[in-house]
């Protein structure tokens, strides 16, 4: 169906923003600030894919990403003979962004409409940002992995569904596997056939590589001077700021004589943040009592204007961008030791990887 | 924990009870005392073809034949010499009579369309709705030019069913001093009515609560269509209650249509979020929500609350389900 | 050839092991999603489909310039085929006709089934995800929906039970004494003609039938009767599955039961 419009009347609205610029703010189900809904989750729930994962929230909304993994010949770019050999990191600095393709369904929506385009290129400029990525895909010099990402959103879209496709999408990451290399250099790649001995695309601990974990993407609000993680769709429609931040940890290779690293001491990475339109700029205002012509017979003499002084319980829509303050307070909520992005990427890790 | 991540719960195990797997064709064959699978009757069932039974909802015909089928999943009910099937679960079906709130989508020239979780949209006119400045005031055409400044898009209204048409949209009316635009409060959706989660028909679908932590009173509203809203008990006029017909004019005030909400104290505001979670809770696992749940559920939910140091209001996920138990237990 | 007809004539099994009138491993779950009106997850081997239905519910804006004047709901169908559900990822674009065509199918089949004039002015939107292909794709996509929209309640004449039948043998090879095979896989539907048949509940009564390969004529009545008769089998499968579901409900407590029937009826 198409982009429903979630209708709030003005009184509700009024009520929600007082509600949740209180300190410490209510938010309409109780839920702290920085407490996100239960959610369920599970991977390798598709066999014929290299990876797999569904994730489903309370309310109903659900996704699956699948991945899938084709082999791909190398387009070599013509080089000046100058250039110093081919080697790694040469290969991941031209950062490899097409050896990634990424596919958004939403139900009821064509792939070409500008919101479906935004999410799937925020998922992916998440992906790639670290330039690790290519890394992984890298076979020999004439061969790569292509890597497809087909995200589905099951349930039609009644709150906006980028932290849930973030989260499913790295979970499916997580469970990826691709088959185990038997050839040697630049020869025509041959995998073995046996499943078990494939490697994971995102090594487990304890292997001795450099490289990322994917990232996640998480949506922030901000009311007032509150940071609220995990809007419902009332809080989102009365936001002032409404901001998509995706981090990602870093893992170091353990060289050795290191010491044995804390497990709460991760290393996060500030990927990107970017703004999201709020719904509450496009609300109608709230009619407060004084100029409600339905009270008298007569037309108002004096037109409610914007930028009116705010009358008490009537709603206005935000206007105005965000105070620094408040986005280095986001910031700090997200990456700080022990703050949200941690607590979301434990409980992602806990999940079974299938 | 911030985040709760769960894994997937697997199908219920079904209990071994002795479901015989007959043809549905044969159900009306007398299927014996253990009527037990057979209870549910599933779209294409032959239901009787005695030809004194009348049909009423979720059943059919076949156009040549008397035996009654039944149309839906779903079981069986007898009124007098009437057979219809209740579903498992369906949409709300408006019935006159029934208290609904509503979501005005659309504005007409002379009426409102309203949402009512309905399969159709319901009417209201602006000839059923009480004007401002008194109930016998004529309706002029100003009022159909500034009909937006009674009720625009997105406003929630509380009102009667007062008729069917022939296609099964409802009418509406709120003609009445306790219906009208909603404030002060917060809205809750719960899916459509059988199947366990959903709201009730009762004798009372509204009432006052006195709630906990000197919060004061708060209003419930529970529309039969499975909207509520929870709001701040606004003390009414006492004189208007007791004035006669002679009055009626100055008791419709002027701040009927407005959508300013009066100032809420914050105990109030944390009341009201724990009703909803109850209601929620109780939404999430299964229960009826009616008025004798919703109470019993918000005192446990107080009790609840007081656990925790700074009483958490929050009855998603475990402690919902603990709430649920509690309340099953009785 | 999938068949392998030299084994297949030994010990008439086919690849998977099966015989020529063996249905795969059927698995369902009903109400799989709370949040929409009805929701089903169907498997038949190994293609899984998940349906959502919404509705009837009022729609705001018009599409394609309908008017709302109607007399019974209208029925869309949407299907989505995720690009890793077959073997090799593809994606498929807004116009594939092919996914055009299936939409169009199951929405003519549903309109003479659902008891639409009950719900005039509204529609009933269908949403249908392909999350792995093996073969009979329409049938298990009929059937998923039948779940879905007994499961969100909304009338309806009968079920509408689908499956495919084939035969061993191709048209080229002219093979006279070639049998019907019920329930083909995606390997077989390649090489083997074969149609996919929908009957209203467990009567003869055929509400979809489409055949897109070439067979002797003389050929089809046999496939004919094998599907029909495979797709009574579906029917109480499904059967099956909805009446576990209700009976689970009513003892929850979340519906009462059904007052009495039987012998008190026919009094």
């Amino acid at each position: 169906m198409a982009s429903q419009q979630i209708l709030f009347s003005p009184a509700e609205l009024a009520y929600l923003h007082r509600s949740l610029s209180l300190k410490p703010p209510i938010r309409p189900d109780g839920r702290a600030p920085t407490q996100f809904r239960p959610l369920t989750a599970e991977t390798g729930i598709l066999p014929g894919t290299n990876g797999s994962a569904r994730v489903h929230f309370s309310d109903g909304t659900e996704a699956i990403v699948g991945v899938k993994a084709e082999i791909e010949k190398t387009i070599e770019a013509p080089r000046a003979e100058e250039s110093k050999p081919e080697s790694n990191e040469a290969a991941s600095e031209r950062t490899r962004g097409d050896w990634l393709e990424l596919a958004v369904e939403i139900p009821g929506q064509r792939d070409d409409e500008a919101s479906t385009v935004f999410l799937s290129e925020m998922l992916r400029e998440a992906l790639l940002a670290d330039k690790e990525f290519a890394k992984k895909l890298f076979i020999n010099r004439r061969f790569h992995w292509r890597l497809y990402l087909d995200v589905l959103l099951i349930s039609p879209p009644l709150s906006y569904p980028l932290p849930l496709l973030s989260l499913t999408t790295h979970l499916a990451l997580l469970a990826t596997r691709l088959p185990r290399l038997k050839s040697e250099g630049d020869e025509d790649p041959m995998f073995d056939d046996d499943w078990e001995a494939s490697t994971f695309l995102y090594p487990q601990e304890g292997t001795a590589t450099n490289g990322s974990r994917p990232p996640i993407t998480l949506l922030v609000v901000a009311i007032g001077d509150n940071v609220i993680f995990d809007p419902a769709k009332e809080e989102l429609a009365v936001a002032e700021t409404a901001l998509a931040v995706s981090v990602a940890e870093v893992r170091r290779a353990q060289k050795a004589g290191d010491m044995e690293v804390d497990s709460k001491g991760r290393e996060l990475s500030l990927l990107s943040i970017r703004t999201i339109d709020p719904p509450s700029r496009l609300t109608p205002p709230g009619v407060p009592h004084t100029s409600n012509t339905g009270s008298s017979a007569f037309a108002p003499t004096k037109l409610q204007k914007a930028g009116d002084q705010e009358t008490e319980g009537v709603w206005k829509a935000p206007l105005g961008g965000t105070k620094f303050g408040v986005l280095d307070g986001i910031i700090q909520a997200v990456l700080e030791k022990g703050g949200v992005a941690d607590e979301v990427l434990d409980g992602l890790e806990g999940v079974e990887l299938s | 924990m911030p985040i709760t991540v769960l894994q997937p719960q697997p199908a219920a195990k079904r209990q071994a009870a002795a479901m015989s797997v007959d043809s549905d064709s044969d159900s009306d064959s007398g299927g014996g005392a253990e009527v037990h699978g057979e209870d549910i009757l599933t779209p294409g069932t032959v239901i009787t073809s005695n030809s004194q039974w009348m049909r009423g909802h979720g059943t059919y015909v076949q156009p040549g034949e008397t035996a009654i089928t039944s149309s839906l999943a779903g079981t069986l009910t007898k009124t007098n010499k009437l057979l219809s099937v209740r579903p498992l679960r369906a949409r709300y079906t408006p019935e006159i009579g029934d208290l609904v709130v509503g979501r005005i989508v659309e504005v007409q020239a002379k009426r409102w369309r309203v949402d009512v979780a309905a399969s159709q949209l319901a009417i209201l006119q602006i000839s059923a709705i009480n004007l401002p400045g008194g109930i016998l005031r004529k309706r002029t055409e100003t009022d159909e030019l500034q009909i937006r400044s009674f009720f625009a898009e997105g406003d929630l209204v509380v009102a009667e069913v007062q008729q069917l048409h022939q296609d099964g949209a409802a009418s509406l009316h709120t003609r009445s001093l306790k219906y009208g635009k909603l404030r002060n409060g917060v809205f809750v959706s719960v899916s459509g009515i059988g199947g366990g989660s959903g709201v009730v028909r009762a004798k009372r679908q509204v009432w006052t609560m006195d709630v906990a932590n000197a919060g004061g009173k708060v209003d419930v509203l529970l529309g039969v269509n499975g909207y509520i809203w929870i709001s701040k008990h606004i003390e009414s006029d006492t004189n208007a209650e007791a004035v006669g017909i002679n009055r009626m004019e100055e008791s419709v005030s002027s701040k009927v249509y407005s959508s300013q909400n009066d100032p809420l104290e914050l105990s109030t505001m944390r009341e009201i979020a724990r009703i909803r979670s109850v209601i929620l809770a109780l939404v999430e696992n299964r229960l009826k929500v009616d008025e004798d749940m919703v109470t019993k559920g918000y005192s446990e939910a107080v009790e609840l609350g007081r656990e925790s140091p700074d009483d958490d209001l929050y009855l998603g996920g475990e402690k919902g389900q603990r709430l649920a138990a509690a309340l099953t237990g009785h | 050839m999938p068949l392998d007809t030299s084994t297949y004539s030994l010990a008439l099994l086919r690849v998977d092991g099966r015989r020529w009138n063996e249905l795969r491993r059927l698995h369902a779950q009903i109400r799989t999603q709370d949040a929409a009106d009805g929701s089903s997850y169907l498997e038949m081997g190994h293609t899984k489909v998940m349906c959502i239905v919404t509705g009837p519910s009022e729609q705001q804006q018009q599409r394609r310039g309908q008017t709302s004047q109607r007399d019974a709901a209208a029925i869309n169908v949407n299907v989505v085929i995720a690009g890793f559900s077959s073997v090799d990822r593809k994606k498929s674009g807004r116009n594939d006709k092919r996914i055009q065509e299936i939409e169009v199918t199951i929405a003519n089949a549903l309109a003479s089934n659902l008891h639409t004039h009950l719900f005039p002015h509204s529609s009933i939107t269908i949403s249908l995800h392909v999350l792995s292909q093996d073969g009979s794709l329409l049938a298990a996509l009929l059937n998923a929906t039948t779940l879905a929209l007994i499961d969100a309640g909304i009338p309806m004449t009968d079920y509408i039970a689908a499956c495919t039948a084939g035969s061993t043998s191709t048209y080229a090879a002219g093979d006279d004494s070639a049998d019907p095979l019920l329930d083909l896989n995606n390997q077989e539907e390649q090489e083997l003609p074969f149609l996919t048949v929908a009957t209203l509940g467990d009567s003869d009564r055929i509400a979809v039938l489409v055949c897109e390969s070439r067979v002797q004529v003389t050929r089809l009545e046999g496939m004919l009767v094998v599907g029909v008769d495979g797709c009574k089998q579906v029917k109480q499968f499904l059967d099956q599955v909805v009446r576990e579901k209700g009976a689970e409900m009513v003892r929850e407590g979340a519906v009462e039961k059904s007052d009495a029937m039987g012998m008190v009826l026919d009094e």
